[in-house]
């Protein structure tokens, strides 16, 4: 079992992170690595009910989660399963769950995101042990050398 | 251009692997201070090296009497555009909506 739990700071309002997280319009925006486009969904996340995205990734990968929207709490936070689909059988994979916790801050809001309950199958490579802090030194020493990103 | 399944063999072994994390975190370092905290003769690190050098994961430059290792960047993207980790996946998705909700924001000066 991995858990993963993840910060992140912005200078906006809690209430407008909240929109920018929960809202259609803008998580099709944002949803998935750069140059990752979204192909299909229902990403409106204020209200519970189920949810799915489907995602192309630049070399032309597809990539399918789906799962349901638990619970909604704005602009505080959101609950939801999710589950990878198989890119040949379409079979969805095991389930975990996703919640995200907008907190207010002295200079605007910090986004949680918790992901829990995820097997050894659910990171790709991740049969090995640590997989997963070394892909997050990864993301990091990416962004360092602007291979994964355009900076804005 | 490198082979998948030559960087994970290469990463397969421990001492490898804690090798390339290492250079990940802290940058290029010389040999001599790769084997510091390891019980390892070096002999054994520098065939270590070698094997990642030859798998694409590594480089190396020679710099006056030294040779210094770094992680080849590009190495480290093929890996990730390879699997689809999830925190992975969240950071590099936090960091687009970092960025959508910066266009909005008036330019800092």
């Amino acid at each position: 079992m991995t858990d993963i739990r993840i910060e992140r700071e912005f200078s906006v309002s809690a209430e407008r992170l909240f929109a920018a997280v929960t809202q259609r319009a803008e998580a099709v925006l944002w949803w998935g690595p750069e140059g990752f486009k979204v192909t299909n969904d229902q990403l409106n996340m204020t209200t519970t009910g189920p949810w799915f995205v489907h995602m192309i990734s630049p070399e032309g990968k597809n990539y399918k989660v789906s799962g349901h929207v638990t619970h909604v709490d704005a602009p505080r936070s959101i609950g939801f399963t999710w589950a990878w689909h198989d890119t040949e059988t379409d079979k969805r994979g095991e389930e975990s769950h996703v919640t995200m916790s907008v907190i207010e801050t002295m200079t605007g809001a910090r986004l949680i995101i918790e992901h829990r309950d995820l097997g050894d199958n659910e990171t790709g490579a991740g049969h090995e042990r640590g997989w997963a802090s070394t892909l997050a030194s990864l993301a990091k020493f990416l962004n360092q050398n602007d291979l994964s990103k355009e900076k804005i | 251009m490198m082979i998948l399944t030559n960087a994970f063999a290469a990463l397969s072994d421990d001492t490898r692997f804690a090798v390339v994390e290492r250079l990940m975190k802290e940058g290029e370092l010389p040999a001599g201070k790769l084997l510091e905290g390891v019980e390892l003769s070096a002999p054994a690190m520098s065939r270590h090296l070698k094997v990642l050098r030859k798998a694409g994961l590594i480089n190396q430059r020679v710099a006056g009497t030294q040779r210094l290792y770094s992680v080849r960047p590009e190495a480290m993207k093929a890996i990730v555009d390879w699997t689809m980790d999830h925190r992975m996946f969240w950071e590099a998705s936090l960091d687009r909506l970092e960025a959508h909700l910066a266009l909005e924001k008036e330019p800092e000066e």
